[in-house]
């Protein structure tokens, strides 16, 4: 009797030390941050581009930098498909875009230059956004 | 007395074994401070310094040797960092493996390591000198690991207290949400003290809404609505009833009824008039529109009737402290208008609206004020007969110093830190293991991150003021006589800003608009304001304004909301200048963005009749540095030397001008367009 009792013990004691194996802590606001990340497939940088092309850029360019943003229609020449274009591998280029405009680079000067308005940090954080548009096509 | 030399030999062993031990802990110290990881790093650096430069910015490196620290006083503390990271402010170590790499963007320009260290930002233990104890990774004990770039804007929020920080969108989105959320109506929050936050006062809340909604209300506000501002309270059966009881029988003032035929109501004149009126730029209806006032896609379902009419014919005698503007309309026009509302949205098939039946169970009534006060509900909500004892949460100071071995976390498997229990209590307040009178406001989980994060920078002890980046708070602004009443009755400042007070739904200030515009064009605007920009979508409301309203507010505007500077401005510009102009506006490729003579981009205003809209001042100003007047404003800065500036303006100047001054004020007061 005393037995069994023991053993019943020890089976309960064994499977309730299994359940107990903690699963490793996490730090659930970071989680959620990576989550975001990983679901917009943006990291950091790329994610602060993104607010600063939906603000500046996406009106002509469009959200996905398709060139089909609501202004596109009104513009000629026509907007580049920013993620076809070969021009966004080389960063200094789009850079160069971004911060002087297209006429900088012998183009039309429709795309203005946004160096004054934009700190350098936020132009490199939107070229990282212009890149991860050309890397991510669907 | 015994000689001192023959002591004994018991002795003499004593002293040897102590002198071999003192040799051995001394080499041992030695050898492991010769071995430190640092010097290591730092020999690494050498060689790769050797690769990296020329001989003769070699010479002049100092070369690494010994701890290198930077010591911040007035923040107490000492970053040992730059011991490893040799290569974080140099530019040549871009490509460096990453112990040495240069710190990327452009950050330490804005924040060199001298004045900041590196721990004030990125956390940690700044005076280690091995990467364990420095808390690259979190270990046990130590209050601050070093924060992963995924949370580090939590740090920018201790020095950076804007409520809307630029460069930091998660912070940012946080203290927004904050703002937006109420949180301060029930707790003290440093930073956020000239934030205040109301929901609508209920003292005539037994004539304004339907029995059966409030009930649905209290029990879940987010059946209701999706993105209702008020949470979830997990109220009893027993606390609804009680609250019904005590808000049903609310009936400070009946509605103004004034004596309107209902069977006749025109709900398509009605809808005519939503539109026209411009409502959806503050009230969203099937999730598009302004988020200014609440959502209106069933509010058929929440309202009556009588109290819609009454309120929609004068919103400041049911709310004295609404955002909504006073329109000018007639009592056939509200009608049509409350008509449309209540039968365009509302659940199909919902029940007919029931007499206000009289509340007065006094036993419920007193359970309804007891759980009113015991919630904190007079934190958001006025009541007469109420009295307020004060914030009904804990003040949030210093909450991300908190010790986090004290705080709970509900047996979630997560780390003991301050971020996880703000996060936790912000997510799910009762989750917690203990009962928790804060309601559930059902955020997404990146958004109770960011929410963490905002908080995560409230730090006990306060930074010494050199190092608080922070805009001055903006002193209210009551303009008096005529002008004032315009400005409540329109309720302008809901939506445009002057001497930093008002809200920022609008385009610049209105502090300098007497110098930006034309008088006349002012006039015309505000009895019919056209669209500037065709692509914006909260577009300022159709007053029914009367004319002698509109010529009060463009004279004070003309006398008072002037910029000296812009006045001064020369207008006699020359046939040179104009062309000079026109060549540029093709040059710099306006036309992208702007319409002119039909041709054009929808982003900017249409400049077909500036020449009567804006004064050649403002123009100039503006042109030349636009982010000087409107932070963020998509017009570019193109660098323009004064001439440029003044030669562009003459061009604008000219469009439209005196010569067809009548046809272009026609065409303003139609919604703005092509003379």
């Amino acid at each position: 009797m005393s037995s069994r009792t023991l053993a019943a013990a020890l089976v309960v004691f064994t499977v309730g030390c299994h359940r107990q194996a903690p699963a490793p802590p996490v730090d659930a606001a970071l989680e959620a941050l990576r989550t975001e990340e990983q679901t917009a497939g943006l990291n950091y940088a790329e994610g602060q581009g993104k607010q600063l092309f939906d603000q500046y850029c996406a009106t002509c360019h469009g959200d996905g930098g398709k060139g089909d943003g609501q202004n596109a229609s009104n513009l000629n020449p026509t907007v580049p498909d920013l993620t076809t274009s070969k021009n966004l591998a080389d960063a200094t280029y789009v850079r160069r875009v971004i911060a002087e405009g297209s006429a900088a680079v012998g183009r039309s000067p429709l795309s203005p230059p946004w160096g004054r308005s934009l700190s350098p940090q936020e132009v490199a954080y939107v070229t990282l956004y212009c890149q991860a548009l050309a890397k991510k096509k669907p | 007395m015994r000689d001192p030399q023959t002591a004994p030999p018991r002795l003499h062993l004593a002293f040897a074994a102590l002198g071999l031990g003192f040799l051995a802990i001394f080499s041992w110290v030695f050898f492991k401070e010769q071995g430190a990881e640092w010097r290591s790093a730092q020999a690494r650096f050498r060689k790769l310094e050797a690769t990296v430069k020329n001989p003769h910015q070699l010479a002049q490196s100092a070369g690494a040797a010994g701890v290198r620290q930077v010591w911040l006083p007035d923040l107490d503390r000492v970053d040992r960092c730059t011991t490893c990271h040799l290569g974080v402010d140099d530019p040549a170590f871009a490509k460096a493996p990453a112990l040495f790499r240069s710190h990327p963007g452009t950050w330490l320009t804005t924040h060199p390591v001298e004045r900041f260290g590196c721990t004030v930002c990125h956390d940690g233990q700044g005076e280690a000198t091995d990467y364990a104890h420095a808390a690259h990774k979190p270990i046990p004990g130590v209050a601050r690991a070093m924060r992963p770039l995924e949370t580090i804007e939590a740090n920018c929020g201790a020095c950076h207290r804007s409520l809307e920080p630029r460069g930091a969108p998660r912070l940012a989105e946080g203290r927004r949400l904050i703002v937006e959320s109420g949180c301060v109506a029930c707790h003290d929050i440093p930073g956020f003290e000239g934030v205040s936050f109301r929901g609508p006062g209920l003292d005539s809340l037994g004539y304004k809404v339907r029995p059966d909604w409030l009930e649905g209300w209290l029990k879940d506000p987010k059946g209701y609505l999706a993105n209702s501002k008020m949470g979830n309270f997990r109220l009893s059966e027993a606390e609804i009833a009680g609250l019904r009881a005590l808000l049903l029988s609310q009936k400070a003032e009946a509605p103004q009824v004034a004596d309107v035929d209902w069977k006749k109501a025109d709900s398509a004149n009605g809808k005519a008039l939503f539109g026209q009126l411009r409502c959806v730029s503050c009230h969203a209806v099937n999730g598009r529109g302004g988020t200014m006032g609440p959502e209106l896609s069933r509010i058929g379902d929440k309202v009556r009737r009588d109290w819609l009419f009454s309120y929609l014919r004068d919103p400041h005698r049911e709310q004295p402290d609404t955002a909504m503007l006073q329109y000018r309309l007639t009592d056939t026009q509200v009608r049509d208008v409350a008509a449309f509302l209540l039968e365009e949205y509302k659940t199909p098939g919902g029940e007919a609206e029931a007499a206000p039946a009289p509340y007065q169970d006094a036993p419920a009534v007193a359970e309804g004020r007891a759980v009113f006060v015991r919630r904190g509900c007079y934190g958001c909500h006025k009541l007469a007969g109420i009295r307020e004892t004060g914030k009904i949460g804990p003040s949030l100071a210093g909450v991300a110093d908190r010790d986090p071995d004290q705080l709970p976390y509900g047996g979630k498997p997560v780390r003991r830190t301050a971020d996880n229990y703000i996060f936790l209590k912000v997510q799910q307040p009762d989750s917690l293991g203990a009962p928790s009178l804060m309601p559930t406001f059902s955020f997404a989980p990146a958004q109770a991150a960011k929410i963490t994060l905002a908080l995560a920078s409230l730090h006990k002890a306060d930074l010494p003021a050199s190092r608080v980046v922070k805009e001055a708070p903006p002193t209210p602004y009551r303009p008096r006589g005529a002008f004032g009443e315009l400005v409540t009755r329109y309720r302008c400042l809901s939506c445009h800003r002057i001497g930093g007070s008002g809200g920022d739904l609008s385009t610049v200030p209105l502090d300098r608009i007497g110098s930006q515009l034309q008088h006349d064009y002012l006039v015309a605007y505000l009895l019919n304001p056209g669209a500037v920009r065709v692509s914006v979508e909260a577009r300022m409301p159709v007053f029914h304004m009367l004319p002698e309203e509109a010529r009060t507010i463009a004279d004070y505007a003309a006398t008072t909301f002037l910029d000296d500077d812009l006045d001064r401005y020369d207008t006699r510009f020359t046939p040179a200048e104009v062309s000079r102009g026109e060549q540029l506006y093709r040059q710099l490729g306006c036309v992208g963005c702007h319409q002119l003579n039909l041709q054009g981009g929808y982003v900017g205003p249409d400049l077909s009749n500036t020449g009567q809209r804006l004064r050649p001042g403002w123009t100039a100003a503006w042109l030349a540095a636009p982010n000087r007047y409107k932070p963020g404003t998509l017009q570019p800065d193109y660098g323009l030397s004064p001439g440029d500036a003044r030669a562009l303006t003459a061009y604008l100047a000219s469009l439209g001008g005196s010569t067809s001054r009548a046809a272009g004020k026609a065409a303003s007061a139609t919604g703005g367009g092509h003379p």
